[in-house]
């Protein structure tokens, strides 16, 4: 892949999106929850609706806050990123969110 | 409906298990000469790049499906899990819609490595990225399956 043919924006999504859901989770903070009984959205925290499903919340956060970082980055700066970094940061993701899902199995 | 849409979550697992296992195979270094007519080497002699935009498609589609399933999963399973005190069966799940997750964020970048011209020094960062996403797959793909049966299985 040549300067041209690169698109660091796209690897800058792909290593921030892991970072924001996995913050997003351990902050437990998610822009909007859903209910499954009563299958209704909020926005704040309902406990009297029953459990809540976080995930289409993480992720929801997760691509709209990588997607507008990655396109304010300026191309300049973000070509100086390894491509390499590209397939590390996720692996980093994924094994800060082993260490922590340790939690079920002790 | 719930039924229907299990097992054609299923069917799209299991297509896309095969696809990026092929391509995961794919990509390892071979070390024998070319060649050989062993099982292995015609498993791994694809086209590997007209793998990427089927699997791009069925990751989204199966996690689409996985996420409309999702509601039922959490009322009904979850809770029958907990009531039997199977801890470990909930957190290989809470690791699953992770990696899902992380797998959804990486799938432009994987796409773009496969679709472009790479140089030879980043067809190392291509590999590492199938292989990360071949684990998510295969360790979604067990897990749905094991917590599918969990009934049946346990003694």
């Amino acid at each position: 892949m040549n300067a041209s043919q690169r698109r660091p924006s796209v690897e800058i999504f792909s290593m921030l999106f892991g970072i924001v859901y996995l913050t997003c989770f351990y902050m437990d903070w998610a822009p909007f929850r859903y209910y499954p009984d009563p299958r209704r959205f909020h926005i704040n925290v309902t406990p009297q609706d029953g459990p809540a499903i976080l995930w289409y919340g993480w992720v929801t956060a997760a691509t709209a806050v990588s997607a507008v970082v990655a396109l304010l980055v300026p191309r300049l700066l973000a070509e100086r990123l390894r491509p390499g970094w590209a397939w590390i940061v996720p692996l980093i993701i994924v094994i800060l969110m082993l260490i922590y899902e340790r939690r079920w199995f002790v | 409906m719930i039924v229907a849409l299990l097992i054609v979550h299923g069917l799209l697992a299991v297509a896309l298990l095969g696809a990026i296992t092929h391509q995961a195979w794919s990509v390892v270094p071979r070390r024998g000469g070319a060649g050989s007519l062993s099982f292995a080497e015609r498993f791994r002699s694809v086209d590997s790049s007209a793998y990427a935009t089927a699997i791009v498609v069925l990751f989204v589609v199966t996690a689409i499906g996985g996420a409309l399933l999702y509601p039922q999963y959490r009322l009904d399973v979850r809770t029958a899990l907990e009531d039997l005190q199977l801890r470990s069966a909930n957190g290989v799940f809470e690791i699953k819609e992770h990696l899902v997750a992380i797998g959804l964020g990486l799938l432009p970048t994987y796409w773009l490595f496969w679709k472009t011209h790479l140089a030879p020094e980043q067809t190392a960062a291509r590999r590492y990225l199938t292989w990360l996403l071949a684990f998510i797959v295969w360790w979604s793909f067990l897990v749905g399956h094991v917590l599918n049966n969990i009934k049946g299985l346990l003694p």
